[in-house]
C-alpha cells in the first residue's frame, strides 16, 4: 500500500519524500482536526460527571 | 488497490537492484493482501498512538489557551465594572462566574462557568452542574450544594491532582468581590457514574444531616478512565470580602 503510494508520487526521491511527509502532516492535521474530536465523546475515556444517563 | 497496474509501474520505472530481485518481486495475490493487510494494522497502531497524543497532549494545549482566553475576559470584566459604577454588578454567567483555587491540586486558579456539558469543560474550565441536580451558587446566599466537574486528562485536565486533596485541605472560590472559603471534610475515592445523589443539596453520602453551604467537586477516576467517579466535598467556612488589591485570603498565600 505504502510502497504503491510511494511508486505513484512523481518526482525523484527527493521531491517524492518531500510530497510524502507533505501528506502525512496532511493526514495528522486532519486527525487531530476532525476525526479525533468526533471520536473522543464516543469513547468512555473522559466522562466527568454524575448522571442519569 | 489494483495489483496489475502495480506490477507494470514497477517494471517501467524498475527499482534499482541485482536483476535476479526483479524477477523475484512479483508478489502472488496472497502475498499482496498479507502485507497490504500488515500496512493497515501499522497504521491504525499509530492512529492509535496519535490519538493517545491527543488526548493526552493537544487537547490540554488547546484547553489551555481557551481558558487563558476566557479568564482574562472575566477579570477584564470585573476591572471595567468595579471602576464604572461599584456597584453589585449583575453576574454575568455567560463568561464564567468565578475561579476556584485549590492550593492542593497545585495548579493555580480554574474559571467556572454555567454547565456541566463536554462542550463547556472541553475549554479548561470547571462546570457548575444544571443537571441532573441544579447547584446552589455560593452568591445566592441560600444553603445548598455548589456541584462542580472538570477533566481529569485531557482538555485542561484541571481535576487531575483531585487525589492529592485530604480533609481539611482548603478550597477557594474567588468572585468579582467576594472570596468563599470551604474547607474539605470528605472524599469518596470511588463512587457509580449514576450516584446523582453525591450532587444533592444534603450530601448525605459525605455524613452531613442538615442544611448547609456545601461545595462538591467530581471527575473520574481512576486516571485515563471513565469507569468511577472521584468526589470531594467541602463545607463553606468564611466569606472575605475582597479588597482593592484583591489580596487573596491567607489559604492561598
Amino acid at each position: 500500500m505504502y510502497g504503491w503510494i510511494w511508486r505513484h508520487l512523481p518526482g525523484n526521491t527527493w521531491v517524492r519524500a518531500l510530497i510524502s511527509l507533505v501528506l502525512v502532516l496532511a493526514v495528522v492535521y486532519v486527525l487531530f482536526q476532525y476525526v479525533f474530536p468526533w471520536a473522543e465523546p464516543l469513547l468512555p475515556f473522559n466522562d466527568v460527571t454524575v448522571d442519569n444517563q | 488497490m489494483a495489483a496489475t497496474t502495480d506490477t507494470d509501474h514497477e517494471e517501467q520505472t524498475g527499482t534499482p537492484g541485482p536483476a535476479p530481485a526483479a524477477v523475484r518481486r512479483r508478489p502472488g495475490r496472497i502475498a499482496l493482501a498479507v502485507s497490504v493487510f500488515g500496512e493497515l494494522l501499522i497504521t491504525a497502531g499509530l492512529v492509535l498512538g496519535l490519538f493517545v497524543v491527543y488526548s493526552l497532549w493537544w487537547t490540554n494545549v488547546i484547553a489551555d489557551r481557551e481558558a487563558d482566553k476566557q479568564g482574562d475576559k472575566v477579570r477584564d470584566n470585573w476591572a471595567q465594572d468595579g471602576s464604572a459604577s461599584g456597584g453589585p454588578g449583575a453576574l454575568n454567567t455567560k463568561d464564567g462566574i468565578g475561579f476556584l483555587h485549590v492550593p492542593a491540586m497545585g495548579n493555580g486558579e480554574v474559571l467556572v462557568e454555567k454547565g456541566t456539558s463536554s462542550k463547556i469543560l472541553n475549554d479548561g474550565v470547571a462546570g457548575y452542574y444544571t443537571d441532573p441536580v441544579k447547584a446552589t451558587l455560593p452568591t445566592s446566599g441560600k444553603n445548598g450544594n455548589f456541584s462542580l466537574a472538570a477533566h481529569r486528562d485531557g482538555h485542561g485536565a484541571k481535576f487531575h491532582n483531585i487525589d492529592k486533596v485530604e480533609k481539611g485541605d482548603p478550597i477557594v472560590f474567588e468572585t468579582k468581590d467576594r472570596w468563599y472559603v470551604y474547607k474539605v471534610y470528605a472524599v469518596l475515592p470511588e463512587t457509580s457514574k449514576f450516584d446523582v445523589d453525591v450532587l444533592d443539596a444534603v450530601p448525605k453520602a459525605s455524613g452531613r444531616k442538615k442544611a448547609g453551604k456545601y461545595i462538591t467537586l467530581t471527575t473520574c477516576t481512576p486516571v485515563f478512565t471513565s469507569r468511577y467517579r472521584y468526589v470531594v466535598w467541602g463545607e463553606l467556612e468564611r466569606v472575605e470580602k475582597v479588597d482593592g488589591d484583591r489580596t487573596p485570603p491567607k489559604e492561598l498565600r
